[in-house]
């Protein structure tokens, strides 16, 4: 259960439920919510999660569950213990590993390594359930990281070492643009979600879109584009019991439906 | 391991053959379909039309959206009539130039019971065949061979028949109509020999989707090689009375695994490549017999009515109301527990449907309100 909100300190940047507060925003975000697309929250057993990300996506080769634990652990104390920052740990928070890559076009990485690990989680996971991409052309060379969302931090540092973190989907509701803005405020370890990171999560958590009594909300890989049109993006969504890859214009709007994710990554 | 990749622009090898088809005899309206992939990426839209000229209707089904837009319903309940200004053939010109000159491309005759209209031809002709692909819901009681032939003579490119039940006593009963299901079957018939394209449709109520006939009914229409469009019974008309239809979740994923193997389909289904989620506003609209335009066949809130109001501003009102325009995956007015019960509250005691703009839908309406 969440406590209220009078519980939280008025300098938390988050609400009870976890939610990046968008205050004082210039593009599109909803100021509150009902919280009528939202994510069940996951069991996260370490273990299961490290051994997915291990034998999916190829991540963790270099740390071990007790190392994964570990550093899971000190990120999440770390924001805890910030009074802006700790009401974030009362959403979901999902722990990942990116694997050390050093192919430098995010769609190829995606086409070759992570829309097939999610196939694989989510197939050996659900077995009865699809994972589909709707998107039939070649992601190479048609991504490019977003500026202002810091998010080639994320890419750079997996070009260097497996990276750690925890993936927030706590910007519900906003816009792109609002994404970008919100990010800005935060601390330099905050990033908008992508490619990498969201995918990971899901690897990682084949089951986080999965809710059978209500609606999950879509998740965007917020942090890309397609080159030369930042009013398309590509993102996650659940079908059924099923999950989906696809791309749809967002034009710079927000919907209650639409999500998007931070990623918050080990200082190094 | 494999991911599974859906076929370009989502049209399978049948679809686009009759697109093709369509290309060579109205070449026009082909290539404005063809446009609405791009229109979308634009943020611009191509709602399907419906069309409620007339609400008579030779049945009194069950589960009628219709029924209390009907006379027979204002005067039985109500003792009145109903003194608006219904549509003309010359509103109906009108509205086919407005929407052509949006890109719009799609009209469907709906009713009532469109066979049943004195003047269904001049209504067709009105729409404009040429310019738009016209489309027609029936119930199949008239639409014997000559008369499917002569639909398609005048312009008709399509047929939606309704059916309720693979049970013939259950469709009958439900449809309060014996002899109604055996007429529906004469249709597909008729409508195929016809050279019309054809798709069924049949009312989702709660718990169906899990029944053995409706699993027959999906195994029918995959034998016949005919589309099955879902609709997910609504708590409106004269489903208010029946709180019980009303779908939960479970029943919409079911059908939803369903797809996977038959040919069923729902509003909210991705088709032809475009992933619209709740297609209000966005993939539907429908135009009441007083020129009122509501969101979808179940939304008894106007958006305005096209005697005062241009349809590119009605739809702007749509697309910017947060509970219609905003991309969702689920139904509005069949899911949605408080958009339900919004609903419910400002349409109860009307006697005329559907509620004014500023009285349902507004400029002002938000997401928090209860």
């Amino acid at each position: 259960m969440f406590a209220t909100a009078d519980t939280l300190p008025d300098l938390s940047l988050f609400d009870e439920s976890g939610r990046c507060l968008p205050k004082g925003l210039n593009a599109p975000a909803h100021a509150r919510s009902r919280r009528y697309f939202r994510l069940q929250p996951p069991r996260l057993d370490m273990p299961n999660l490290h051994a997915r990300l291990r034998q999916h996506l190829g991540a963790g080769q270099g740390i071990s569950t007790q190392d994964f634990c570990t550093r899971v652990d000190a990120l999440r104390a770390n924001l805890q213990a910030d009074p802006h920052l700790a009401a974030i740990t009362r959403g979901i928070g999902i722990p990942f590993i990116l694997p050390r890559l050093e192919h430098h076009d995010v769609g190829t990485v995606l086409d070759k390594r992570y829309l097939p690990a999610i196939a694989s989680a989510f197939g050996q996971r659900f077995p009865d359930y699809r994972f589909t991409s709707h998107h039939t052309r070649p992601l190479a060379g048609l991504l490019g990281v977003l500026e202002g969302s810091r998010h080639e931090r994320l890419i750079e540092a997996s070009q260097e070492r497996e990276v750690v973190g925890l993936y927030f989907p706590c910007l519900s509701e906003y816009s792109v643009p609002a994404a970008l803005e919100q990010v800005a405020r935060l601390p330099d370890n905050f990033v908008l979600a992508g490619g990498y990171d969201t995918s990971a999560a899901l690897v990682a958590c084949p089951e986080l879109l999965l809710r059978t009594d209500g609606y999950p909300p879509l998740l965007w890989l917020s942090a890309l584009a397609e080159n030369g049109k930042p009013g398309i993006g590509y993102h996650y969504e659940a079908y059924g019991y099923n999950l989906t890859f696809n791309r749809r214009p967002h034009l710079g709007m927000a919907a209650e439906y639409w999500s998007h994710g931070l990623s918050v990554l080990e200082t190094v | 391991m494999s991911i599974a990749l859906t076929p370009d622009a989502g049209l399978n090898p049948g679809e686009a053959a009759k697109r093709n088809d369509l290309a060579q005899r109205k070449p026009y309206i082909a290539a404005k379909l063809a446009r609405i992939t791009e229109m979308e990426e634009r943020g611009e839209i191509s709602p399907i039309i419906r069309l409620e000229k007339s609400y008579l209707c030779n049945f009194t089904c069950t589960h009628c959206s219709a029924e209390y837009y009907m006379d027979r319903h204002l005067k039985k309940v109500f003792q009145i009539v109903d003194e608006r200004r219904k549509i003309d053939l010359d509103d109906i010109r009108r509205i086919s130039r407005e929407a052509d000159e949006l890109g719009l491309a799609r009209f469907v005759i709906t009713g009532g019971e469109p066979l049943v209209m004195k003047d269904f031809d001049e209504v067709v002709a009105a729409i404009d065949p040429d310019r738009h692909y016209v489309i027609t819901d029936t119930n199949g009681w008239f639409l014997d061979l000559a008369k499917a032939k002569h639909l398609k003579s005048i312009g008709v490119e399509k047929v939606q028949l309704s059916l309720d039940s693979m049970v013939e006593a259950d469709h009958d009963a439900f449809r309060n109509k014996p002899g109604s299901y055996k007429r529906v079957m004469r249709a597909i018939d008729a409508a195929r020999e016809a050279g019309l394209n054809l798709i069924l449709s049949t009312v989702l109520v709660k718990g169906r989707a899990k029944t053995d006939e409706f699993r027959q009914m999906c195994e029918f229409a995959k034998a016949k090689g005919i589309g099955l469009y879902v609709s997910y019974a609504k708590p409106t008309g004269s489903c208010t009375e029946h709180p019980e239809f009303v779908i939960e979740k479970e029943d919409a994923d079911i059908v939803r695994e369903l797809e996977k193997e038959y040919p069923v389909f729902t509003h909210m289904t991705p088709s032809y490549g475009s992933f619209k989620g709740c297609i209000t506003v966005k993939g539907i609209i429908t135009i009441t017999s007083t020129a009122e335009v509501t969101p979808c066949p179940y939304i008894d809130f106007s958006l305005g009515n096209l005697r005062e109001t241009p349809l590119k501003e009605i739809l702007a009102r749509g697309m910017r109301n947060p509970w219609l325009g905003p991309h969702r995956p689920d139904c509005l007015i069949g899911e949605d527990p408080q958009f339900i019960k919004i609903h419910t509250e400002r349409t109860q005691g009307r006697t005329h449907l559907p509620v004014p703009w500023g009285q349902g839908f507004s400029d002002h309406d938000s997401l928090q309100d209860e």
